[in-house]
């Protein structure tokens, strides 16, 4: 429950004019009552009430814009009560000002205006945000990377990543652009994990800024990325400190996804041992989380958790219930890229296909592997 | 901000007697409102949704019959509201500016000011993502966010001559359809990553809406084509959208900006890609399923981001050329004639000015827009940033075809004595409204 900080405080008087901030009963949030107003101007000045009681952000006005709109909301008459409620929420740490104009109303000889300043604090604050994770995890990276993860331990606001998250020589010395300026910033619903991608131009070999400026990475050079203390969460509050995952770079990885050359750990049968799959290289680790299912040996997927370590090329699935003996499969999907773009199908970049030849994969790669009994047999 | 002394007050709040207390007490709150107004009924319903079925508010755009698309990515879906006569007002005698003098009209002047003080926030916690105009009242409706977080408070503003006026969607008949799927039914867990579906630009042609995006967790180049009205099931199309590059590779590209024009005779998608070439698709390739392969007719340049695509029809040749407002410079004006024959780019290069390419026609304008759209033939609306200011955006009339105004440079005209080449002063008079 929130507590108002006001600028005025004082007893009402029985039967005069008064304004209140209080909870709106027909709904979620708070609303302005102006109490103990005659009932019969109320009900006859109708759309009067617009400027009989108003409400505004307060001070908001700069020299050259001063006739600020009102708040937008709507305006119930209850007999001698008029009630304004907001069509958003009141914001919590903003300033507003109710006016109660009793002149307006039609008293005769009646031109009082009450006015109450609220507020609503905001939030006791929490640990200030930081980053909790980046990824690819590895500190050595191709060159062709596509993408990172950065992670933050809150719910963050938008808007500031340009500003904030930029690629740097290890030395200090400037990366200038290394990173796509997305026209919509890449998070995800929760505001907790944002993607960041590396220039596509630059990345696709023979674009004009691929040719005009080259790759965004060198081979054999040291960068860092760098998250800065801008980036803020949505209580306003800025990282606890500045961020850097230092990396050097080594050759491309241009090559469709090898499935055949992933190693298949089976589980045995009665346990809800994890299955285990590992990579030879690196994987996407957001596509890892949707991107493999397992079904049984009747084609029904099979319900359970997602494991991912040892650089994103270890998959760990443990399942609900225990395994039954038999023949499984893994599916993977073909959108499952590694971090550069790479899928099962081909390499981020292709071979040029003439029309006839252009079609996409969409099948669904499928690798059979046997849940034993402890004894080596089902 | 300025904090205000009482007696610096608009003399309209003086007028109030502003600051002057009465006897009269104020109540605190803490109490419910209870019995103390049981009395008489309401004179009015109770408070209508605004926000409804709205997670967030994006790009925008206007199909047939007023019906108003928008795009929620949070909601990951695309909306299509059926506005009623009510929920528009033509703005008729709206003045717009003096075309001969290039001189446009301030339609909203600080609108972050206003759009915060209408949401009841700060200034600076109003984002606007998108414009567009309703062609028939000629009313500028605008999708707005108040905050920046994951809660984000969506709005569908309007523009009713040079006042805010929110547009309430409670009422207004409504249909979606989630994009990129139905919301899974298996609870995601909380420490998993959620995909979503960044929508970036929406279009309507021709009974379907064409929608464009970004996924977070694929560099994914899908195009939906959904038919409207949205029928139960899921009728979407996805298009994988493969680039040549140089000739010797190909690879996936994201539409960020596109528009659907007859060429010709045929209809074509043109869309701009997040690494800068302008592509050609002909509608009839975009088939459910299919992989199609723009035409690279040409490119925008390095570390170009497209604001707004659209097109326009100048008011000296009266010919149709297609715009493209760019974050980082001007905007490019291309013919739209041009656009069905220019012959696609094997090497993806510069826009070539020879005689068969797109240079021809295209030129660099001198505009620094956040949003733009065309209200008429010959005006364009815009919002752009004061340039002393930290805070004030305005939203204001540029005249076409050259989206270039006086007041924003320094001219002789300007002086009373000064040369008047292009009698400006013979024409000062002229103004067009809506």
């Amino acid at each position: 429950m929130v507590e108002l900080i006001t600028s005025v405080r004082s007893i009402a008087m029985a039967n005069q004019p008064a304004l209140a901030v209080e909870p709106d009963p027909n709904g979620v949030g708070w609303c302005v009552n102006a109490y103990d107003l005659s009932p019969d101007l109320v009900a006859s000045v109708g759309a009067g009430l617009e400027l009989v009681l108003r409400v505004m952000v307060a001070d908001a006005a700069v020299a050259d814009v001063d006739d600020l709109p009102d708040i937008s909301g709507e305006r119930e008459a209850m007999g001698g009560t008029v009630r304004f409620i907001p069509d958003f929420p009141f914001e919590p740490g903003v300033r507003y000002r109710a006016i109660l104009d009793l002149g307006a109303l039609g008293e005769p000889g009646v031109g009082d205006v009450l006015t109450h300043e609220f507020s609503f604090p905001k939030e006791a604050p929490d640990a200030e945000p930081e980053v909790s994770q980046v990824f690819p995890s590895r500190d050595v990276l191709p060159e062709n990377l596509l993408r990172f993860y950065v992670r933050f331990s809150r719910p963050m606001q938008r808007g500031r990543v340009e500003a904030n998250i930029a690629v740097h020589g290890l030395d200090g010395s400037p990366a200038p652009d290394v990173l796509y300026r997305a026209p919509v910033e890449l998070w995800d619903t929760s505001m907790t994990c944002l993607t960041v991608l590396l220039d596509p131009g630059r990345l696709k070999r023979g674009v004009g800024p691929n040719r005009m400026l080259g790759p965004p990475l060198k081979v054999g050079e040291r960068y860092m990325l760098a998250v800065g203390p801008g980036m803020i969460d949505a209580n306003g509050r800025p990282l606890r400190e500045r961020f850097t995952k230092a990396f050097t770079v080594c050759e491309a990885v241009r090559a469709a996804i090898a499935i055949e050359d992933w190693r298949v750990l089976p589980p045995k049968a009665d346990s809800r041992d994890p299955l285990e799959l590992t990579f030879p290289t690196s994987l996407d680790w957001a596509g890892l989380w949707q991107g493999i299912i397992v079904v049984s040996g009747g084609g029904e997927q099979i319900s359970g958790r997602v494991g991912i370590d040892q650089d994103e090329m270890r998959w760990r699935f443990t399942p609900d219930a225990a395994w039954q003996a038999g023949f499984h499969s893994i599916r993977i999907s073909p959108d499952l890229e590694d971090a550069c773009g790479n899928t099962p199908y081909g390499a981020f970049d292709g071979p040029f296909r003439s029309a006839e030849q252009i079609s996409l994969e969409t099948t669904v790669r499928s690798v059979p592997f046997e849940v034993k009994g402890a004894r080596g047999r089902t | 901000m300025k904090d205000h002394s009482v007696s610096g007050l608009h003399s309209r709040r003086d007028a109030l007697g502003l600051g002057a207390m009465s006897g009269v007490g104020l109540v605190l709150a803490g109490s419910f409102l209870g019995a103390e107004a049981s009395q008489a009924a309401p004179l009015k319903s109770p408070m209508p949704l605004l926000a409804g079925p709205l997670r967030s508010a994006g790009a925008m755009t206007f199909g047939p019959g007023d019906v108003l698309f928008v795009g929620d990515i949070m909601g990951s879906a695309v909306h299509a509201f059926a506005l009623r006569g009510t929920d528009l007002t033509p703005q008729t005698g709206v003045l717009l500016g003096n075309f001969h003098n290039f001189e446009g009209a301030t339609l909203v002047q600080g609108l972050d000011l206003r759009l915060g003080a209408l949401l009841g926030t700060t200034y600076d916690n109003v984002v606007i993502n998108d414009m567009v105009v309703h062609q028939p009242t000629q009313q500028i409706f605008l999708s707005v966010e108040r905050g920046r977080g994951a809660d984000v408070i969506p709005a569908i503003v309007k523009v009713n001559r040079g006042r805010l006026e929110l547009l309430k969607l409670d009422g207004i008949p409504h249909s979606k359809v989630s994009i990129p799927d139905e919301p899974n039914e298996t609870a995601r867990l909380e420490f998993e990553p959620q995909q979503v579906y960044a929508i970036t630009d929406v279009k309507y042609y021709n009974d379907e809406i064409f929608v464009t995006g970004i996924s977070n967790h694929r560099f994914a180049s899908t195009l939906y084509r959904i038919p409207y009205p949205f029928n139960g099931q899921k009728a979407t199309t996805t298009v994988e959208i493969w680039h040549p590059v140089h000739g010797e590779f190909e690879t996936r590209a994201p539409i960020v900006r596109q528009l659907i024009l007859d060429v010709g005779g045929e209809p074509y998608l043109f869309g701009v890609y997040g690494c800068t070439p302008l592509v050609r698709f002909p509608l009839a390739a975009l088939k459910d399923g299919a992989h199609v392969r723009g035409d690279t007719i040409g490119e925008l340049g390095y570390g170009s981001n497209p604001v707004d695509m659209l097109t326009f029809n100048s008011p000296f040749d009266h010919k149709d050329y297609l715009l493209v407002t760019i974050d980082v410079r001007g905007g490019m004006q291309i013919g739209v004639a041009e656009l069905g024959t220019a012959p696609p780019e094997p090497t993806g290069g510069a826009i070539d000015f020879g005689p068969g390419g797109l240079g021809k026609t295209q030129r660099e304008l001198p505009i620094r827009t956040e949003h733009m759209a065309i209200l008429n033939p010959r005006w364009g609306v815009a919002i752009w940033r004061h340039p002393k200011t930290a805070y004030r955006v305005d939203l204001g009339t540029l005249m076409s075809p050259y989206f270039f105004d006086r007041r924003f440079g320094m001219s002789e005209m300007n002086w009373p004595d000064g040369p008047d080449p292009f009698q400006y002063r013979e024409h000062r008079n002229e103004v067009d409204r809506v």
